[in-house]
């Protein structure tokens, strides 16, 4: 995609406008300072926004919008950046509201259960503002130490409890956003089932196109009373994967279900010594959770089907809060993978596919075929519960010659999901990245239809441009994958 | 062309009826109906199961009916995923029927399971006591088709349990009420089937002490897939519904009905520690399996109120003499603060408690109706201090311009008829029946 001239654009008098509505402390232009925004966590493409801003009040973003649209600039929201499918790209240029200062938790109420927040609370500040009460809030992508809740609705991200408690806008009440024009509209609220369109379930996933989010309200979940994990040990990946599938199809649903293979295992271990078994072929992180009462029968169910796949149960951690050591370093262990992969390959390429859990074996066969075919090393971690992968491709992004295979290699998974059912993206959306797959996925009509709704949001396409939904001239291939991280 | 006026023609709800019924049996028969109904001026208004054509506003102009039912068919289930993709015309029971030969079911209380389709359990977002626990309608679609007004098939979502590719049309059709298009085929995410289940119901003489329990509840160490609450009236008849020997349900007080559902050991565990939480002087327990006391109270409370208001008042089913039912939604924790401001007198209510959802019903004849003009309004006035709103779900068909079924105007309703514009801007689908102009 041919992007837009460096930051030189804009007007000086916007500049100073937008300086009056944030104030100088709050306002990026220097082309050394906007070198950060130029990318999120997809790092094949990048451009500079022309002009970042950080609000702090809900106003501010109000009046941000407006000047956009007086001196006709494009803009684009932006959380923590951890983005995987440049969703915070700004694609032309334009200005970057980065609402990583509108960060307030606003309220807890247990009894209602629910907490309001701004956009730029991190995930895990949540977590632990609710630890110990007996709420939490249920979504926890990997980069939750980092990645904002603004963001997590945008992307209707996930995480590894998503098996059992369901994803971002399964737990998303209700929202307050800034809409392109520069109004302000609320959808959903404090209770459930308002009258009219379910516009919350819409606006949740829509990566930025719709406006910005300015405030949250979440839903609160009560906290399991108690929890084993239990990790699995296996010889080959077509061992752990049947097992995933004997698990579902016995009726029990984990909270979580992780898979890491061979390349994976030696990362970690490497990085953190958990005590991962270096020569295993595979393992599973099988948690489930609920009455404590009621576990050990779960308990034995999963001992019996790992052995019948040949696997051992190698650490049962039982569990009654999830504070405790051994349950701490397992999942830290898991949700910092993708920082250990760096001690395998300078650079690294995730892809997110899904496909149906029974086809889980076959996708990974797949890609195992396809890593040989290309000559390329592939690690896997990921939500084996929902069937969602993250193969990993590791290359060298100075051969060109190797950026090209993975590339390949990339595609040929992705196109093998759809033909399994599945879809591209699980949580990581579809951004800049994936624009190219949306046709695969879906039909003209589906699209159209997918556009008319945009419009309704973002008539002029001022907000969030070429994201999403591939534009009229069709969209080009992306050329070269690149470093990511994971959720 | 006019409102056909014969008491043979086919019934749209709320007295209308239609120009003509079109059943098609395919997708692709559906479509070509639309656009050929659509062409001749007509509106179109989709019928599944019609359990409730009386739901909305009254049908605006002329049209057609469009029956769904034949497009029944289980076009997917890979039992091993836990999903299933069906047609929309699928009755509620042939589903759990096609699902419980796996083991599975699709955790969701519907009224008239044998007759009401999916595609109208979903159009109007109805669901019962299992939404505490188990999630609304929306929580277990992943995957939705539908034909927009020009008789274009359109789709969202997919087959998988997770995808985030696209806008979420699943969500945005879910609760439509048949206004943005025919919802022709669903992908559901459907669960194993618990091994127990068991009912703890607890009696109040005064609300006060039910509402101490609640709030006791909203922490216990059990975790309830129900948590509701009945009003004495409501209570009373619906132990007569059930109809099976003495239980709490019979001395007119209020009923606290806890539901779980899980494996033998954690129910049998849940059952006694919430029976030792509560304060109530009465509690009695039911642990049960299938076709039980658990499954009859459940569907009594699901199928709540329209059978039983004509026991009571003795009522015929002429228009005028409809119910008055609505539902109030409140923050979750302030279910019995809105109670309070019931007339127990004047309306049954049946609570889905933990997730702040009242169910009331009325004999309209009880009172003139600038009375329950007036009742309405204060009513209507609490659950918005509470954080909510509330619609008429049945109202005699000359007070629904007047009572606004839908409530007054809210701030989302302009970008609501904008959507609907966008994706049938003739307004061909379902006139008339949804909130603001659509």
């Amino acid at each position: 995609m041919p992007l837009a001239s460096p930051a030189t654009s804009l007007s000086s008098q916007l500049l100073a406008d937008l300086s009056k509505v944030v104030g100088e402390e709050n306002l990026l232009h220097h082309r050394d300072e906007l070198v950060v925004y130029e990318c999120d966590g997809y790092v094949i493409e990048k451009n500079v926004p022309d002009v970042v801003v950080f609000p702090t009040e809900r106003d501010q973003v109000v009046e941000i919008v407006k000047l956009c649209n007086k001196y006709d600039v494009p803009f684009v929201p932006r959380g923590a950046g951890t983005s995987l499918a440049g969703g915070t790209l700004a694609v032309g240029g334009g200005v970057m509201i980065c609402m990583t200062r509108m960060k307030r938790i606003l309220e807890i109420n247990l009894r209602d259960r629910y907490a309001v927040v701004e956009p730029g609370v991190v995930n895990v500040w949540l977590t632990r503002a609710l630890a110990g009460t007996g709420f939490h809030y249920a979504p926890d992508p990997s980069s939750q130490g980092a990645c904002t809740i603004g963001g997590n609705l945008a992307t209707n991200s996930g995480g590894p409890h998503t098996l059992k408690y369901g994803v971002t806008v399964n737990h998303v009440m209700g929202v307050e956003m800034v809409l392109p024009d520069g109004s302000v509209l609320e959808v959903g609220g404090l209770a459930e089932d308002g009258p009219g369109y379910d516009l919350t379930g819409l606006v949740v996933g829509n990566e930025g196109t719709f406006g910005i989010a300015t405030k949250i309200i979440v839903n609160l979940t009560r906290d399991p009373e108690a929890g084993r994990t239990f990790l699995g040990v296996f010889e080959t990946v077509d061992a752990a994967t049947e097992t995933v599938s004997g698990l579902i199809a016995a009726g029990i649903v984990p909270a979580a279900l992780e898979m890491l293979d061979n390349l994976m295992i030696q990362a970690i271990e490497q990085a953190f010594g958990f005590g991962f078994p270096t020569d295993a072929g595979a393992v599973l992180i099988i948690e489930i959770d609920g009455l404590e009462a009621g576990l050990d029968r779960e308990a034995h169910a999963i001992h019996e089907i790992v052995r019948q796949n040949g696997g051992t149960v190698k650490k049962s951690i039982p569990w009654r809060t999830r504070k405790e050591p051994e349950y701490v370093a397992i999942w830290k262990s898991r949700k910092s993978a993708f920082g250990a992969i760096g001690r395998l390959s300078p650079t690294f390429c995730t892809q997110d596919g899904v496909v149906p859990r029974t086809k889980l074996p076959h996708i990974l066969r797949t890609i195992t075929r396809i890593g040989e075919h290309y000559g390329l090393r592939i690690a896997n971690v990921f939500h084996a519960g929902d069937g969602n992968i993250h193969p990993i491709l590791l290359f060298d992004e100075r051969d060109p010659e190797q950026v090209e295979r993975v590339l390949l290699a990339s595609h040929e998974i992705l196109d093998e999901c759809i033909a399994c059912g599945g879809s591209v993206t699980g949580e990581h959306g579809i951004g800049v990245e994936k624009m190219s797959f949306m046709p695969k996925l879906f039909t003209p009509d589906d699209l159209a239809a997918m556009v008319a709704i945009r419009t309704v949001f973002n008539p002029e396409g001022r907000c969030s441009p070429e994201k999403m939904l591939p534009g009229g001239g069709g969209c080009l291939e992306r050329k070269s994958p690149g470093h990511k991280a994971s959720a | 062309m006019d409102w056909p006026e014969s008491s043979d023609a086919p019934p749209l709800g709320d007295g209308r009826r239609a120009v003509a019924v079109d059943r098609p049996d395919s997708v692709e028969v559906l479509r070509e109906i639309v656009r050929r109904r659509a062409a001749e001026g007509l509106a179109i208004y989709p019928q599944g199961g019609k359990t409730a054509l009386d739901y909305g506003g009254i049908p605006r102009r002329p049209g057609v009916a469009l029956d769904t039912t034949a497009l029944n068919s289980v076009i997917d289930y890979p039992a091993a995923d836990m999903t299933i993709t069906v047609g929309s015309g699928i009755t509620l029971a042939k589903l759990q029927e096609v699902l419980a030969t796996e083991g599975q079911f699709l955790p969701l209380d519907a009224p008239h399971p044998d007759s009401a389709t999916l595609g109208g359990i979903y159009a109007t977002n109805t669901c019962g006591p299992r939404r505490f626990g188990w999630g609304r309608p929306r929580d277990m679609i992943i995957g939705v088709s539908f034909v927009t007004a020009d008789g274009k098939g359109v789709k969202g979502g997919g087959r998988v349990v997770k995808n985030v590719a696209g806008y979420d049309f699943p969500k945005l059709l879910t609760g439509s009420m048949g206004a943005l298009g025919i919802i022709t085929q669903m992908t559901l995410k459907v669960r194993p089937k618990p091994e127990a289940s068991a009912l703890v119901i607890a009696g109040y003489s005064r609300l006060g002490d039910l509402a101490a329990d609640l709030a006791r509840m909203n922490t216990s160490d059990t975790r309830p897939m129900m948590m509701d609450v009945l009003s004495p009236e409501a209570g009373y008849l619906l132990e007569a519904e059930a109809n099976r020997g003495s239980h709490g349900l019979r001395e007119r007080m209020w009923t606290l009905v806890l539901g779980y559902e899980d494996n033998a050991a954690s129910v049998a565990w849940q059952v006694q520690r919430a029976s030792a939480e509560l304060s109530a002087g009465k509690i009695e327990t039911h642990t049960t399996g299938e076709d039980s006391l658990t499954r009859a109270i459940l569907l009594a409370i699901s199928s709540f109120p329209a059978d039983r208001i004509e026991s009571i008042d003795g009522s015929s089913d002429h228009p005028s003499q409809s119910p008055l039912s609505f539902v109030a939604s409140v923050r979750r924790g302030s279910v019995s603060a809105f109670l309070e401001s019931l007339q127990l007198d004047r309306w049954l209510a049946v609570a889905h408690a933990g997730s702040g959802i009242i169910h009331a019903h009325a004999n309209p004849l009880d009172l003139p109706e600038e009375t329950w003009t007036g009742e309405i309004q204060r009513l209507r006035d609490a659950a918005d201090r509470l954080g909510g709103s509330l619609i008429l779900s049945r109202c005699p068909i000359e007070w629904k311009a007047r009572l606004k079924v839908w409530g007054d105007r809210r701030g989302d309703w302009a970008i609501m008829e904008k959507i609907k514009g966008a994706l049938d801007p003739a307004g061909v689908m379902n006139p008339g029946r949804f909130v603001g102009t659509i």
